[in-house]
C-alpha cells in the first residue's frame, strides 16, 4: 500500500514537471519578444520627437495667415469699392 | 522503497531547478523591459510636450481662415448675387452646394463653368472686353467664338491690347495750363501749314528777311491798293475770291 502511494507520488511529480516546463517556457518566450519591441518603440518615439520639432514653425505660419487674412480683407475692401453690386 | 523516494527527490530536485532557470531568465527580460520603458518614456514626454501648443495654434489659424472665407463669400455674394454658387461650383466642382448651405441659402446650383470660361463671366460682367466664346485655348469653344464678342466690341470698338503695351489705346488728353502730361507741343511754325489734308508737304517760300516794324502813330492809315494792270483784280467790295476760308492770311483788303 505504502509503494503503492509513492508510485503515484512519482507520477504525480512527474507530470507536474512536465506541465511546469511548459509554463515556464512560455511565460519566458512572452518576455523575451517585449524588449525588441520596447526597442523599436523608442526609435519611432525619437524620430517623432525629432519631426515634432517643426512644431515651432506653427507660430510663423500662424503670424502668416494673420498677415495674409489682413491683406486679403484689404483687397476684398478694394474689390467691394472697385466693383458694382449685383 | 528506497528507489522511489530516490525518484521523488529527484524529481523535486528538477522542479526547483526548473523554476529556479526560468524565473531568472524571466527577470533578466523583465530588466531589459524595464530599461527600454526607462528611454521610451522621456521621448514620450517630448513628445508630449512639443505637440501641447499644436491645438490652440491650429484653433486660431483655423479661425483666421473660416474669417477670412466669410469675408470673401460674403463679398461673393454681394457681388455676383445668385450666380455665387454657381461661381464657387465652377471653381471648385462640389462646393457649390455647401457654400449655399454656408451662407443659409437653398436653390439649384448651377454650374457656369458649363457656360462661360472660369471667370469670363465676371470679366463680361464688368465689360473688360473678355473672350467669352472661348472656353480654353486648348479647348473647344462652349459659345460661338466668332461672333460672341461683338457686344463687347460694341463697348469697347478697339480693347487695349494687355500682351501688345504699343497697341494701347492713347491715354485723353489732358486739360488745363500748362499741364504736365499734355500730349501737345508748341508748333514751331505757328499759324502755317506744313502739311496739307493728305498728308503732303506744303512747299512754302523763304521768309523775307525781317525789317524793323514802324512806329505806331496812333491813326489808322489805309494803304492805297497797289496800281494793277489787270481789269479783274477784285476791289474793296468785292467778296474775296477763296469763300469759306476768310480768316487765310492774304484775303482781306488790309492784308494785301
Amino acid at each position: 500500500m505504502a509503494d503503492a502511494a509513492l508510485w503515484i507520488m512519482v507520477i504525480v511529480l512527474a507530470v507536474v514537471v512536465v506541465v511546469l516546463l511548459g509554463l515556464l517556457k512560455r511565460v519566458l518566450k512572452a518576455a523575451t519578444s517585449i524588449p525588441p519591441k520596447i526597442d523599436a518603440i523608442a526609435g519611432v518615439a525619437a524620430a517623432a520627437s525629432r519631426d515634432l520639432d517643426a512644431v515651432a514653425v506653427l507660430l510663423t505660419t500662424q503670424g502668416y495667415i494673420k498677415s495674409i487674412r489682413a491683406s486679403v480683407l484689404n483687397y476684398g475692401g478694394s474689390l467691394d469699392a472697385a466693383l458694382p453690386d449685383y | 522503497m528506497a528507489i522511489q523516494v530516490a525518484i521523488i527527490i529527484l524529481l523535486v530536485a528538477v522542479i526547483i531547478a526548473t523554476l529556479a532557470v526560468f524565473l531568472i531568465a524571466t527577470i533578466l527580460q523583465l530588466f531589459k523591459i524595464n530599461a527600454g520603458l526607462s528611454v521610451v518614456l522621456p521621448l514620450v514626454g517630448q513628445i508630449v510636450a512639443k505637440t501641447n501648443p499644436v491645438n490652440p495654434v491650429v484653433d486660431d489659424i483655423n479661425a483666421q481662415l473660416v474669417v477670412t472665407r466669410d469675408a470673401l463669400e460674403n463679398l461673393m455674394l454681394k457681388k455676383a448675387g445668385p450666380d455665387s454658387a454657381g461661381l464657387v461650383e465652377s471653381l471648385f466642382p462640389g462646393e457649390g452646394a455647401k457654400f449655399l448651405r454656408r451662407v443659409g441659402r437653398t436653390g439649384k446650383v448651377v454650374n457656369v463653368g458649363t457656360v462661360y470660361t472660369r471667370g469670363v463671366g465676371i470679366l463680361a460682367g464688368l465689360g473688360r472686353g473678355a473672350p467669352i466664346g472661348v472656353s480654353h485655348t486648348k479647348g473647344p469653344a462652349v459659345r460661338d467664338p466668332k461672333y460672341s464678342t461683338t457686344e463687347v466690341a460694341k463697348l469697347y470698338p478697339a480693347p487695349p491690347d494687355r500682351r501688345d503695351p504699343s497697341r494701347n489705346i492713347p491715354k485723353a488728353p489732358v486739360i488745363g495750363k500748362d499741364p504736365v502730361h499734355s500730349p501737345y507741343e508748341a508748333a514751331l511754325t505757328p499759324g502755317t501749314r506744313t502739311r496739307d489734308a493728305q498728308g503732303n508737304k506744303i512747299e512754302t517760300p523763304e521768309p523775307a528777311p525781317a525789317s524793323p516794324p514802324p512806329a505806331p502813330t496812333g491813326k489808322i492809315e489805309v494803304a492805297p491798293p497797289p496800281a494793277q494792270s489787270a481789269p479783274a483784280a477784285p476791289t474793296q467790295a468785292d467778296p474775296p475770291s477763296t469763300p469759306g476760308r476768310l480768316s487765310a492770311k492774304g484775303t482781306r483788303p488790309w492784308e494785301r
